[in-house]
């Protein structure tokens, strides 16, 4: 609605600024208002214009929304890797394929949910295309989560269990609780995670290493800063955890970000 | 202006409920041959009952209408990404209650569009600052341009400057309604608002975008002289 205490008449002229004008075509000014401003369109050609190029634009608008815009090709690749992993994980995780299935048996599907978690098939992708087969040693709890530790050698830390939508929720309660970087996993895995960090085209900090099964696979999910940007790129990569491995093994197979309140 | 933008998920017959062949390929396998020749529903229903690559064709079809809702909505590259990265997680995991009274592309387009007023919400909470400018990143939002002709591309980019200048809550409801066709009444109820604040943030917009797109008009021989009532 039109603000009562802003002048909807332009003083110098006399016109109808455009809010007003808008709002008149909406229907949204009181009747009298309406009345005065109808009539006042009616009688001025400037505002008349005003008025007609309005409608114009709705109906251009209207027309440009119906036009298709071609999705960026580094942004079509990362959609189909996320979709192969998708796939992916369901096949590999039930056995049986149809949701209906899933949905309806839950219980007996569960456990072999969590047993093949042992096993998982990494779908990698993102531009090259590739596919690789990784076995996985499960490590993690399914308990719920907890927090990124250093493992050392022989001994298995739990790690924490997500769904991608508990992502950015995990990582922003982390990250903002700490006042450096938060660094979990082992060192062949922060070794993995600071590589990946230095392909990336736009120079971020390593800021978060965190080893995660998130949807039932052994992942490590690594925060990354700008400088002096209190948004947090995070990636959620396979294949990190194995010995020897470098960036360049690292299927990234889900990324958000994440706005830090303290920067 | 209005298009038949009906509510996904209401309607008598859930996919799931339909039956369909047991998968025989996995994600790494080829897809089946005749797999493209199929409508997007069929599409639907293979990938319920565990096609791997059928929810993948449906994607790849609708792709260039979905990212266009996306890049407008989010007015940012990498937030539009992010927002149909959440949507396809979404859908794909979903589809067993997709409803066959709407059509395929209107349900997918549905979970675009909350997955981005979802991601515009989240924004909202955690920080005060607005979504990152940049007019000269329109060009590169509005993707490839050897497919567009000049002055369709030229009209991409114009309007996707124009929509940053609009702050979320304008943007949201002048996408939905001037651009995507869906009627007030909808939007209102996507967007969780009263349909006077819905048709009040379209009024605002388009007051704020007449001036920054009205060479539309004039460049096309309009009627609509530079300055008219606009200061």
């Amino acid at each position: 609605m039109t603000d009562p205490h802003r002048s909807q008449h332009n003083h110098v002229d006399n016109h109808l600024d455009v809010d007003t004008v808008a709002d008149l075509i909406e229907n949204l000014l009181p009747a009298g208002e309406a009345h005065r401003a109808r009539d006042h369109v009616k009688a001025c050609p400037d505002c008349q214009r005003t008025y007609d190029a309005l409608i114009q634009l709705n109906a251009d608008l209207a027309e440009e929304g119906r036009a298709d815009i071609p999705m960026p090709a580094d942004v079509a690749d990362h959609l189909d890797s996320v979709i192969r992993s998708e796939s992916v994980l369901r096949a590999s995780t039930v056995g049986v394929h149809s949701l209906a299935q899933i949905r309806e048996e839950p219980r007996r599907h569960l456990p072999r949910l969590l047993m093949a978690a042992a096993v998982v098939l990494v779908v990698g992708a993102v531009g090259a295309g590739i596919v690789v087969s990784t076995a996985n040693q499960r490590e993690g709890s399914s308990a719920g989560l907890q927090e990124p530790s250093d493992s050392t050698p022989g001994q298995t830390s739990p790690i924490p269990t997500l769904t991608t939508a508990q992502i950015a929720g995990e990582v922003q309660r982390l990250v903002e609780g700490g006042t450096g970087a938060v660094i979990g996993g082992s060192a062949a895995e922060r070794s993995c995670a600071a590589d990946f960090a230095s392909r990336q085209p736009d120079q971020r900090a390593l800021r978060l290493v965190m080893p995660a099964q998130v949807e039932g696979r052994r992942s490590t999910v690594i925060g990354l800063q700008a400088d002096a940007s209190r948004d947090l790129r995070v990636f959620v990569v396979t294949g990190c955890d194995t010995r020897g491995a470098t960036g360049a093994d690292a299927n990234v197979v889900y990324v958000t970000s994440v706005t830090l309140r303290n920067g | 202006m209005t298009r038949d933008v009906t509510d996904a998920g209401q309607g008598p017959v859930p996919l799931a409920a339909v039956p369909g062949p047991a998968a025989s390929t996995t994600a790494d396998q080829p897809p089946t041959p005749g797999l493209d020749d199929l409508d997007d529903y069929e599409l639907l229903r293979l990938h319920v009952a565990g096609d791997p690559h059928a929810f993948g064709l449906i994607v790849q079809r609708h792709r260039d209408r979905l990212w266009a809702v996306a890049i407008r909505t989010m007015g940012d590259r990498d937030e539009a990404a992010d927002a149909l990265q959440d949507a396809f997680i979404s859908a794909f995991r979903r589809a067993d209650s997709f409803r066959g009274d709407a059509k395929v592309t209107t349900w997918l387009h549905r979970i675009v569009v909350n997955a981005c007023l979802d991601r515009i919400r989240r924004r909202q909470v955690r920080a005060a600052d607005p979504l990152p400018e940049g007019e000269d990143r329109a060009a590169e939002m509005a993707g490839p341009a050897q497919d567009d002709p000049a002055e369709v591309r030229e009209r991409q980019v114009d309007v996707l400057n124009a929509l940053k200048q609009l702050n979320p809550d304008q943007r949201s409801a002048l996408v939905l309604v001037d651009m995507e066709g869906y009627s007030v009444e909808e939007a209102a109820g996507i967007l969780g608002c009263a349909p006077g604040t819905v048709k009040s943030r379209c009024a605002r917009g388009r007051a704020k975008l007449l001036p920054l797109l009205r060479h539309w008009q004039t460049t096309r021989g309009g009627k609509t002289p530079e300055s008219a009532g606009t200061e």
